[in-house]
């Protein structure tokens, strides 16, 4: 066991597959003018998504209930590999992107010290893609996860050198 | 643990029992729960008793909840975006040829 404070249960995993290659589905989550169109549960709009795509960038994205009261979330990124994978933090904000209580939204949270949303994209074949969101994880895992991956990739390479062989 | 409280509350030996784990490491977890409101923690004599918070466990149950649903709604969202995306490529494709 580390010295975290996330508890494993407390971790959501959300897989999706969709009908489209890794690029695209990649740049619908990447570039603010996509994300502006799916951004928020269903009814919501979001009129403003401003994103600094790299490594310690930062994003701004705004969510308007069909009530019309706007929830602003920021956070930043950690880590980026193309077409991979992403770890980045979330957080409530402001509309400047200052961390605000969640409180202040009438939103009951206990925020969780350390934890890292992990996104993984991965090539499910005949032109799909499998999307995992893992929210919630404490750094070291997330920097861990998807290896398993890389090395499914790296091992399907080998084979397919090996086969020419 | 949690389930354990539900029953009613328990001192931190009673809750050390079930588990195989050191009663330092329970502590932490309760201290983690305390620190989180979901349980209280009341000296009682050399015991510390234990109670959860009925209160707490609804509101971050509904927390994951919303929290869950948000990410799964901008999934479907995320879909529709996807296959428009996928629709205006081919179009300009056909364009070019």
């Amino acid at each position: 066991m580390t010295n975290s404070t996330v508890d494993p249960s407390d971790r959501m995993v959300i897989t999706r597959v969709f009908d489209a290659p890794r690029e695209l589905v990649w740049k619908a989550w990447t570039d603010p003018k996509y994300v502006m169109q799916w951004w928020g549960p269903r009814g919501f709009t979001s009129p403003v998504c401003k994103m600094d795509f790299r490594v310690g960038g930062k994003f701004l994205c705004c969510m308007r209930a069909p009530d019309g009261q706007e929830f602003w979330n920021a956070g930043e990124y950690h880590e980026i590999v193309l077409h991979e994978k992403i770890v980045s933090s979330m957080y409530f904000s402001d509309p400047e992107g200052n961390k605000v209580e969640p409180e202040q939204y009438g939103i009951e949270h206990e925020a969780i010290e350390g934890a890292y949303d992990v996104t993984l994209f991965e090539d499910f074949g005949n032109g799909q893609t499998k999307l995992t969101f893992i929210g919630n994880e404490p750094m070291e895992s997330a920097k861990n996860s998807g290896q398993l991956e890389g090395w499914n990739q790296i091992l399907d390479k080998v084979a397919a050198v090996i086969a020419e062989l | 643990m949690i389930e354990r409280l539900s029953h009613g509350p328990a001192s931190v030996r009673g809750l050390t029992e079930p588990f195989a784990l050191s009663q330092q490491m329970i502590s932490k977890h309760i201290a983690c729960l305390v620190r989180a409101r979901i349980v209280t923690k009341k000296k009682r004599g050399r015991e510390s008793l234990c109670t959860l918070r009925p209160e707490a466990i609804k509101a971050v149950g509904e927390w994951a909840t919303n929290y869950r649903r948000f990410w799964e709604e901008s999934f479907d969202k995320l879909d529709v975006v996807v296959n428009r995306m996928k629709k205006e490529e081919v179009g300009h494709d056909k364009q070019h040829r």
